[in-house]
């Protein structure tokens, strides 16, 4: 009995430390998740190793390092990471399709995926093909200026330049036909009425180059990516791609200021494990990396990365449902581009 | 003196932390080494250490990153005189001359050349670098777009074109393989995918890396396989008789003219080195009153070439710290390491972080100079791996290789990639054809496609764009200058650089 | 015919024929982008145009002058033109090239085979191990016909063969095979300078450097190699 009531006694003395961590520290998703797991069989019994379809210096490199970390950190299992970039992340991903579905090895990888499959149904779709273990980071893209651009200096000042540029304005954007950045921009032409040629750069420093040295009249890109630029000065921001503002760019118009009416794509990066793999080896993975999430040292990478200014985590059927959601959207849009969709 | 004060603030800090020696001293000799070894190389290396530079202060990571790039640039000049295996693309003119050189018994004077001219070329450009970043870099990103540095490429194949190979067409032929190997995998303004021949993992694209790997490393093992085979191996003769002083100083002129084109060619993103070291040796060759003699042996042709890829190593620098544009592999990665401690490199370094930037500036300049004492030590030691039985050092340097290449993709169709570039070269180098000029144009051509589209897009396909840019249509008058020249030459020229009878 | 030989005329046919087969080829990924009027392929087929014009111009040239070099600059150190080359004959060619292929063999007929079985599982992987048995098999066999067509040949099935066996299980054959294709017959010396070098490799690279190479996705050789790996750090 004593001991009952001081279990009961030392709980709402935890939730109320709970309480008040909330207070100090935002609330985090995966806080109910317990501390510790115990390992199904004695896995893992060695180091995981994550494949990542993508180079180690970009968003997925460093998604990947922080994670890879923070799960470390958490459960003292080691990560060595694999970089397979090419392809737009289709080679690391058929790596990863042809390794043994043992638990042992993790894929890191982005919305690409979903729109890989949404053209192309033989591709890997990873709502179904692969278990989602967390989504860690949703993003929205902006459209950027160079600060000191006399030519125009907001949103509206900027479609009125572009409409008298006759289509000879440019903005540089990325390179893969069907990829998020190519759908959205396709949206903003539509919704406003403007032509602007687009300016491929497959790679994000000369695609930020060019906007510096004045070779481009803007920029799509994400908050996260630019972050050094617009904390610099050097860039700012026009447009939101969301339908409200994040509190972090108050004075930014979104899709509703500026009167663009569509759903706005996201950017997001998360972990997945093979489908075949053991179900109870799944189920300690996705305790780590939800969990992981949570971590403070991750954390604090999405603070520095702008991945708290919409909600970025998602669990396994939160991200199933993302990718859904995604791959129709992208279908839907792709019809209407006259794409072949295959 | 602003920057004399800061690079000594730069230098107390760095030799102040025995960490900091530790990992500069380390970041020296493994540059060294990697760039050494044959199979691998400085960025086998770098991909290596970049996760590990997690666990390094930003500072140490940065560092380690240009100390090994200073080196290593100058270590792939020894296995390229030493062994005909360039350790990086930026070597492969140096082993046009040096490598006749260790035929000839005068291995040592290569080296040692390499080791003055590394050294020489490298500091140069450090010292410019220190006190010229911030504006060379504002000028260069916005003068050179697109259209500029298509351009550039235009110009940079036109006049390299010849390089290796033994007639005009033979050079053409090899460059526009080159070009074509560059188009598989996705194309760069709709990701289009091209060439795959059904296979899968072609769509990351034939990356450089175990390509030159494979064209030099590999297919020399081949060709001194067949030699084995019918009993004509020789085994390279060694020395170490190094230069002396009045044999480098006879060739300041190169040295000079390497240094300025080095320079201008290691600023502009994504060129780098590589057309450094052969626009150098090109100009050396152009300039010469005895042309015939390059090939052979000539020390000139050594030299020239060396002090052009170190001087784009100090170059290097400037768009990445300055603007946060990598202009090559390793620059590029060293932006990963930058990322890791979530740094951006770009304009706010030299706000944030002024301390670390000079300290990174005195690394480079120290290990340009401990090139000097410590290339020499390591000389005579690499020489000595001369000594091992080939049979041995075979599957040494082939594995090695098969591990470098792994190391920059973690994908296994670059081992197949490189085995195959093995086998290709080795019948190509019985035919005059320049494997060389073939990894020029693979390395150009992705730069050179790219930026077309680009240009094509900004200037809305008219090509009477190129006349509103100044510095794109000089550069491309001048390469078609130079490149009718030698359509010229090929034609109706006859002999005009053979040796004068006796 | 001018100064022109026989061989002059094969090396332009191979040149033309490689232009005519890859320009074809360029039709399959004859796509339009949106926002880039000259489409995936203009680039390609420019080059490809390039390249049988400078095939020509070569023939042309040595109709007039034969093999005479005439480049502006040098000729390459690595030429070795000039030699006599010991194995250039049509048969040597001949058996070369069939010994190139059975690297290739390994990368698409196992898949004919999984997909003609519609196999599945572990019966894939038992496919996949005998395919690469037999290949070995017919490799070894005439591999003494041609000691240096199978010097070329070797470091291709070895990387043909990677992703599935593993560089752990793999490399230390590897190194003994080199050994013999480079004229090493003494077994003793052979195993102890390959346990050096597969040794002092991992040590290396594995243990200090921790470098990630291939595992291999067959059993058992994901296991041995994931436990060599395991035990070494």
């Amino acid at each position: 009995m004593k001991f009952k009531t001081y279990l009961a006694k030392t709980s709402v003395a935890f939730a109320t430390m709970a309480l008040s961590a909330n207070i100090a520290y935002a609330a985090c998703a995966t806080d109910n998740l317990p501390s510790a797991q115990p390992k199904p069989d004695g896995f893992p019994a060695r180091a995981l190793t994550m494949i990542v379809p993508y180079g180690p210096a970009g968003g997925s490199g460093q998604v990947a390092s922080g994670m890879a970390k923070a799960v470390s950190e958490l459960t003292g299992i080691s990560i060595n990471r694999s970089h397979k970039p090419g392809g737009s992340g289709t080679v690391g991903m058929i790596a990863f399709m042809a390794m043994p579905a043992d638990g042992y090895t993790v894929l890191e990888h982005i919305d690409d995926a979903s729109s890989a499959h949404a053209l192309d149904s033989s591709k890997p779709n990873p709502a179904s093909d692969l278990i989602p273990l967390v989504t860690s980071q949703i993003t929205f893209s902006q459209i950027y200026m160079r600060v000191g651009d006399t030519r125009f200096n907001d949103w509206d000042s900027f479609v009125k330049w572009i409409k008298a540029q006759n289509g000879r304005a440019t903005i540089a954007n990325v390179s893969k036909e069907g990829s998020m950045e190519r759908v959205t921009m396709k949206f903003i032409t539509d919704a406003t009425g403007m032509k602007i040629q687009q300016i491929s750069f497959d790679k994000g420093a000369p695609r930020y180059g060019a906007l510096v040295g004045g070779q481009v009249d803007a920029l799509f890109e994400q908050p996260g990516d630019v972050r050094t630029f617009l904390d610099a000065g050097i860039f700012k921001p026009i447009l939101t791609i969301l339908k409200t503002r994040p509190s972090a760019f108050a004075d930014v118009p979104s899709l509703t200021d500026a009167g663009l009416d569509f759903d706005p794509l996201y950017r997001f990066r998360g972990f997945y494990v093979h489908k075949d793999a053991p179900a109870d080896r799944v189920k300690w993975l996705q305790w780590a990396f939800q969990k992981g999430f949570c971590q403070p040292s991750y954390q604090k990478f999405n603070d520095s990365k702008y991945m708290n200014l919409i909600e970025s985590y998602r669990d396994t059927a939160g991200t199933r449902e993302l990718i859904t959601t995604t791959i129709d959207q992208y279908r839907e849009v792709y019809k209407t581009m006259g794409l072949k969709v295959k | 003196m602003d920057a004399f004060n800061n690079f000594l603030t730069g230098t107390v800090t760095l030799f102040s932390d025995p960490m900091g020696v530790l990992i500069f001293f380390s970041g020296v000799i493994g540059g060294m080494l990697f760039g050494a070894i044959p199979g691998v190389s400085m960025l086998t290396l770098a991909a290596i250490l970049l996760p590990f530079t997690a666990h390094l202060s930003p500072e140490h990571g940065i560092m380690l990153f240009s100390v090994i790039y200073c080196t290593g640039v100058y270590g792939g000049a020894i296995t390229a005189i030493l062994f005909n295996i360039p350790g990086a693309p930026e070597n492969a003119p140096t082993a046009f001359d040096g490598y006749p050189m260790t035929l000839k018994g005068q291995a040592g004077k290569a080296v040692g050349a390499a080791v003055m001219c590394s050294a020489i070329g490298g500091t140069v450009s450090c010292i410019i670098m220190m006190l010229a970043t911030a504006p060379i870099a504002n000028w260069a990103i916005s003068a050179f777009g697109p259209p500029e540095i298509f351009a550039l490429v235009f110009f940079g194949l036109a006049v390299a074109s010849s390089v290796g190979a033994r007639t005009f067409w033979k050079g053409w032929l090899s460059i526009l393989a080159g070009l074509l190997i560059a188009v598989v995998g996705l194309d760069p303004v709709g990701g289009i995918e091209r060439f795959d021949f059904e296979m899968p993992y072609l769509l990351a694209g034939i990356h450089f890396i175990p390509t030159i790997l494979g064209f030099f490393a590999v297919s020399e093992i081949f060709a001194q396989a067949e030699k084995k085979a019918r009993g004509s191996f020789i085994a390279p003769k060694m020395s170490v008789d190094f230069p002396s002083l009045a044999e480098l100083l006879a060739h300041k002129w190169a040295v000079i003219r390497s240094i300025v084109i080095g320079f201008f060619c290691g600023i502009l993103p994504g060129i780098g080195a590589t057309l450094a070291a052969f626009m150098g040796y090109n100009e050396a060759v152009r300039w010469s009153k005895t042309p015939w003699e390059f090939g052979k042996g000539k020390l000139e042709g050594v030299i020239s070439s060396e002090t052009a890829n170190n001087a784009a190593t100090g170059a290097a620098m400037i768009p990445l710290l300055a603007l946060g544009l990598p202009g090559g592999a390793l620059t590029a990665m060293m932006v990963g390491v930058f990322q890791m401690h979530d740094m951006e490199p770009g304009p706010l370094v030299f706000i944030n972080s002024a301390d670390l930037v000079w300290v990174v500036f005195s690394a480079m300049f120290f290990a340009n100079i401990s090139i000097l004492f410590i290339g020499y030590i390591e000389t005579k030691t690499i020489i000595n791996l001369l000594r091992i039985p080939f049979q041995y050092l075979a599957p040494m340097i082939l594995l090695l290789a098969t591990v470098g290449a792994y190391a920059v993709r973690g994908l296994t169709i670059d081992i197949l990639v490189m085995f195959l570039a093995g086998v290709i070269g080795f019948f190509l180098r019985r035919s005059g054809y320049s494997v060389a000029g073939i990894v020029l144009g693979l390395i150009l051509g992705k730069i050179g496609e790219q930026t077309f589209a680009q240009a094509m897009q900004m200037l809305h396909f008219e090509w009477s764009g190129f006349l509103d840019r100044p510095i794109a249509l000089g550069l491309l008058i001048a390469g078609l200058v130079a490149l009718l020249g030698s359509i010229y030459g090929a034609f109706f020229k006859k002999k005009r650089i053979q040796p004068p009878m006796a | 015919m001018g100064k022109l030989r026989i061989g002059h005329l094969v090396e332009a046919g191979i040149w033309l024929t490689l232009c005519l087969v890859l320009f074809i080829y360029t039709f399959e990924f004859d796509q339009e982008i949106e926002i880039y009027k000259y489409g995936a392929s203009a680039w390609p087929r420019a080059i490809i145009l390039l390249m049988a014009f400078a095939a020509i111009g070569q023939l042309i040239q040595q109709w007039q002058r034969g093999d005479e070099s005439t480049s502006n600059f040098i000729v390459a150190a690595t030429d070795d033109g000039a030699e006599e080359a010991h194995h250039s004959d049509l048969k040597w060619y001949l058996s070369t090239f069939g010994l190139l292929l059975i690297p290739f063999a390994y990368l698409r007929v196992p898949n004919w085979i999984v997909a003609l079985l519609s196999a599945e599982g572990s019966t894939v992987h038992v496919i996949r191990i005998v395919c690469a048995l037999i290949l070995i098999g017919i490799f070894i066999y005439y591999m003494r016909r041609n000691l240096l067509g199978a010097m070329l040949t070797l470091p291709l099935i070895f990387a043909a063969m990677l992703e599935d066996i593993g560089f752990y299980s793999l490399a230390p054959f590897f190194i003994v095979g080199v050994m013999f294709m480079m004229g090493e017959r003494k077994a003793k010396p052979m195993i102890m300078i390959a346990a050096l070098i597969f040794s002092l490799l991992m040590l290396l690279f594995v243990k200090i450097l921790y470098v990630g190479l291939p595992v291999g996705n067959i059993r058992p050789f994901y296991d041995i190699g994931s436990w060599v790996v395991t035990v070494l750090q």
